[in-house]
């Protein structure tokens, strides 16, 4: 076995009587980002929820650094160093930036090195600087995918997961995007993203899975499936991308 | 009656401001649990007086000093609304929205009923031991009580502030408010969440109902009934949700009532809180404060009520239950037995008129006991005044119940969910109100005397048989044909509104005109049988309706089924007869109803014979 952080073994999950996942499987190595790819309803938003227990498998498990997630509520699954972007960002629109960035140290108790990571991540986004005492919900869209990736990294996360991370921004604000997970990625921690915009996801990430269905129909390295001319057809514009 | 001179008006303003004060304890706690559980917890009310009564014991059993007894009040308020998030609503998280609010109201009554079995109906008094002194301000006055409450209410409110802004736990109260996911994702423990703002909510509502208590010096069991509503109404003044709104709304509210009071004396007092309700949820449903006029924000979407697989008595067993009960006097002839099993069978109109509004088209009212009291007066004052015969009489009352009972719900046709149960409930109230202070046409508290019994061709039907018949005869006729409209296409379109009231709009259904008809019917069945009540009883009041009998009549149909006609007759068989049979002490009674009501929601939520 490979020294996965991460690692989904052949979960089965339902929507009441809709079945979701086909015995998925799948890993995240240490230090890498890895990507999952999907159509819409291919099953990639739900797979987020599975990773952070709001969803429970009817069968399978998830385990994360050897142990299993099994019977775990979603704070305990964060407390055990799972922090989470979610879709759309779900910032708490009518708390501050300031607030909304340290509710992501909530399962912290050292108030010193939560004030020091503070101001470690407002370096990294030093817009956020500007903005600490604005609600959240007045930002732009760039702004709070900014605040999101703070809370996330203020939990002190070994893998952080999320969910179309450039969904909804303006180009200019993609790019930062990617620059900034790359620059997460690079600190050490490793990443699991969602992404609809394969070939966004697939220029900074080392792996990805391409999930159809509920099922994983294609993976392997990113730059062997930015070759794949099956992902070019479906994912990529086909021809006029090439 | 109208004070001239500044004085009294100072006098009222600063009473309006006090009692505003106690709302705004009541209000401030329901707007944080609607914050974070979407729930507009009926057991509020019950939690403060739970409140008062430890004041009471605190007070007069063993002498404590005022500051303990209010430490002791909010400590023993706090540990029950944790027991009430942890018994009656945690276990219901993934049950339909319905039953949770349900829970509450099952709750309310098992705590209310409590209350009168250990301390007993009477009053009793809260004497305080505060100096007696008053500082005279313009030709008004202001007492040690007023200032204590005053205090009470600003403390408690920088109190919940700094705890909201600047504590970690405060935080997540409102990271889990605006987005419990999200919050859960940040590691917040939402049970936490949620038993933490219940106890602060309780512990507010509790130090309320003391503050109340020593305001009036008295208490009793039932104080919790109407401050809960206060409460409900003082925090949509201000937006569901909001906890500065509902402190706004609350002073408001007290204002109202205050001054309306000096203009048109006490009697009138709580029917000003349910018209500006009703006025509220009608034109500005998220409160005084809202920026925009949006609609509310709807917690209840998704399924309703519990769907299940409801059990079909085949055609040849219904005709055999029915000629079963018809033939049942022929056989058994005490006249106890014949008179319990015609008064469960007057309860099943009732019951047969609020599943078709509760279940079919799932609007919860929990105002129905307000029609039976229409229709019972509305026969008797046709038989007593307007010398309408009584066969006449009766299906004339159900006339004017459908009428009036449509016209008072229709502002609120365009709420959804818990917005209509709370409607429904503020109508039924101002019913009784409306009986009680308009004396020229219904003779006010004295009630209706000497109502003429059934009677056909100038022989009364009052002898043991027909007083099973009848009701009975008139409920199998109601029930074949609320049946037959609920296998009609009618009844499809009644329940595709209660799924997706949205999707049946665009399917071109009418829905104010849909929703009427409901209530027109049920109108008409439950005026019909309040109006045989009221010829059985021969005398009627306010109180003979009162708003305990809604809630039975919810706990009848959740008994049998939402929806479900046979559901509905069996549910009154059972609630109204199998007591009496048995003869449980009549003080039980109403706890036994809670009590059924809270494990029917927790065990089975579909009822007996299954929701239709």
């Amino acid at each position: 076995m490979t020294d996965a952080l991460l690692r989904l073994d052949r979960v089965n999950s339902f929507y009441g009587p809709v079945q979701v996942h086909f015995d998925l499987s799948l890993e995240v190595p240490r230090g890498q980002i890895v990507c999952l790819l999907g159509g819409n309803a291919s099953g990639k938003s739900t797979t987020m929820k599975i990773i952070l227990g709001l969803l429970k498998p009817r069968s399978g498990q998830v385990v994360f650094d050897g142990q299993p997630l099994t019977g775990l509520t979603t704070p305990q699954i964060v407390r055990r160093g799972i922090g989470s972007v979610p879709e759309s960002r779900r910032l708490f629109g009518t708390m501050t930036v300031r607030e909304n960035v340290l509710m992501g140290a909530y399962t912290r108790s050292d108030a010193h090195t939560v004030a020091e990571d503070y101001d470690g991540v407002l370096d990294l986004f030093p817009r956020l600087r500007e903005r600490h005492a604005q609600q959240a919900g007045t930002l732009s869209g760039g702004e709070q995918q900014m605040v999101a990736m703070a809370r996330a990294l203020m939990g002190r996360p070994r893998l952080i997961v999320m969910d179309e991370p450039t969904m909804g921004l303006s180009p200019l604000h993609v790019d930062r995007v990617l620059e900034m997970i790359q620059t997460i990625n690079r600190q050490g921690v490793s990443i699991f993203m969602v992404e609809q915009n394969a070939s966004l996801a697939l220029q900074i990430a080392h792996r990805g899975y391409v999930l159809q269905t509920g099922r994983i129909v294609l993976s392997g390295p990113a730059a062997d499936l930015a070759r794949d001319p099956q992902i070019r057809d479906a994912y990529l514009g086909g021809a006029q991308a090439a | 009656m109208f004070p001239t001179t500044l004085g009294p008006w100072l006098d009222y303003t600063i009473n309006g401001l006090v009692i505003g004060n106690i709302y705004a304890l009541l209000a401030v706690g329901l707007a944080l649990i609607f914050g974070v559980s979407h729930l507009i917890n009926f057991a509020h009310g019950s939690v403060y007086m739970v409140g008062a009564y430890i004041g009471w014991l605190c007070v007069t059993k063993l002498a404590l000093p005022l500051p303990v007894t209010f430490v002791a009040v909010a400590a023993g308020c706090g540990l029950l609304g944790a027991v009430i998030e942890r018994v009656g609503l945690r276990p219901l998280r993934n049950a339909p929205r319905i039953a949770p609010l349900l829970a509450t109201i099952g709750l309310s009554v098992v705590l209310d009923q409590s209350a009168q079995l250990l301390f007993s109906p009477d009053p009793r008094a809260l004497p305080t031991q505060l100096p007696t002194w008053r500082i005279a301000i313009g030709g008004g006055s202001i007492g040690a009580l007023d200032l204590l409450i005053a205090g009470v209410g600003i403390g408690s409110a920088a109190l919940l502030y700094g705890f909201l802004r600047f504590t970690k736990l405060g935080w997540a109260v409102r990271a889990t408010a605006l987005d419990r996911d999200a919050a859960q994702q940040c590691g917040v423990d939402v049970d936490k969440v949620n038993r933490t703002v219940f106890a602060i909510a309780s512990a507010l509502g509790g130090v309320s109902g003391l503050l109340v208590g020593m305001y009036y010096n008295t208490i009793d069991p039932n104080m919790g009934f109407q401050a809960g509503l206060k409460g409900i109404v003082a925090q949509l003044i201000g937006g569901v949700g909001n906890v500065p709104g509902a402190i706004a709304g609350s002073l408001l509210l007290g204002l109202i009532e205050s001054y309306g009071i000096a203009l048109f004396g006490t009697s009138y007092r709580n029917l000003f809180a349910f018209v500006a309700l009703i006025l509220i949820l009608v034109l500005r449903p998220n409160g005084l404060f809202a920026r925009a006029r949006r609609l509310p924000p709807e917690p209840l979407t998704g399924t309703f009520i519990a769907p299940s697989r409801p059990l079909v008595l085949p055609k040849w067993a219904v005709w055999a239950l029915a000629a079963a009960a018809l033939a049942l006097p022929l056989v058994v002839q005490q006249p106890y037995l014949l008179q319990t099993l015609g008064n469960a069978w007057l309860y099943a109109l009732l019951a047969l008129s609020l599943t078709l509004v509760a279940g079919t088209v799932g609007q919860v009212s929990l105002g129905h006991a307000g029609l039976l009291a229409i229709g019972a007066y509305a026969s008797s004052l046709l038989a007593l005044d307007a010398g309408v015969p009584v066969l006449l009489a009766v299906p004339l009352a159900g006339l004017v119940a459908a009428a009036l009972g449509t016209a008072l719900v229709y502002p609120s046709f365009r709420l959804r969910g818990h917005y209509v149960s709370i409607a429904t409930l503020a109508v039924g109230e101002i019913v009784t109100l409306v009986i009680l202070n308009w004396e020229s046409l219904t003779r006010g508290p004295i009630g209706v005397t000497g109502i003429p019994p059934l009677s056909v061709a100038g022989k009364p039907l009052v002898s043991g048989q027909w007083v099973y018949w009848v009701p009975l005869a008139v409920l199998l006729a109601f029930a074949a044909l609320q049946s037959r409209l609920l296998n009609s296409h009618l009844g499809r379109t009644l329940r595709a509104i209660r799924e997706d009231d949205v999707a049946a709009r665009s399917y071109g259904v009418d829905l104010n005109r849909y929703k009427g008809l409901a209530f027109a019917v049920a109108g008409f069945i439950a005026g019909v049988g309040g109006a045989l009540m009221a010829h059985f009883y021969s005398y009627i009041n306010h109180e003979t309706f009162p708003a305990p009998v809604s809630m039975l009549a919810l706990t009848m149909v959740i008994l049998g089924g939402l929806g479900n006609v046979a559901g509905a007759v069996l549910g009154a068989a059972v609630l109204v007869g199998l007591p009496e049979l048995f003869r449980a002490a009549a003080e039980y009674r109403m706890l036994i109803y809670g009590v059924v009501l809270l494990l029917l929601i927790r065990f089975r939520p579909q009822g007996l014979l299954g929701t239709v």
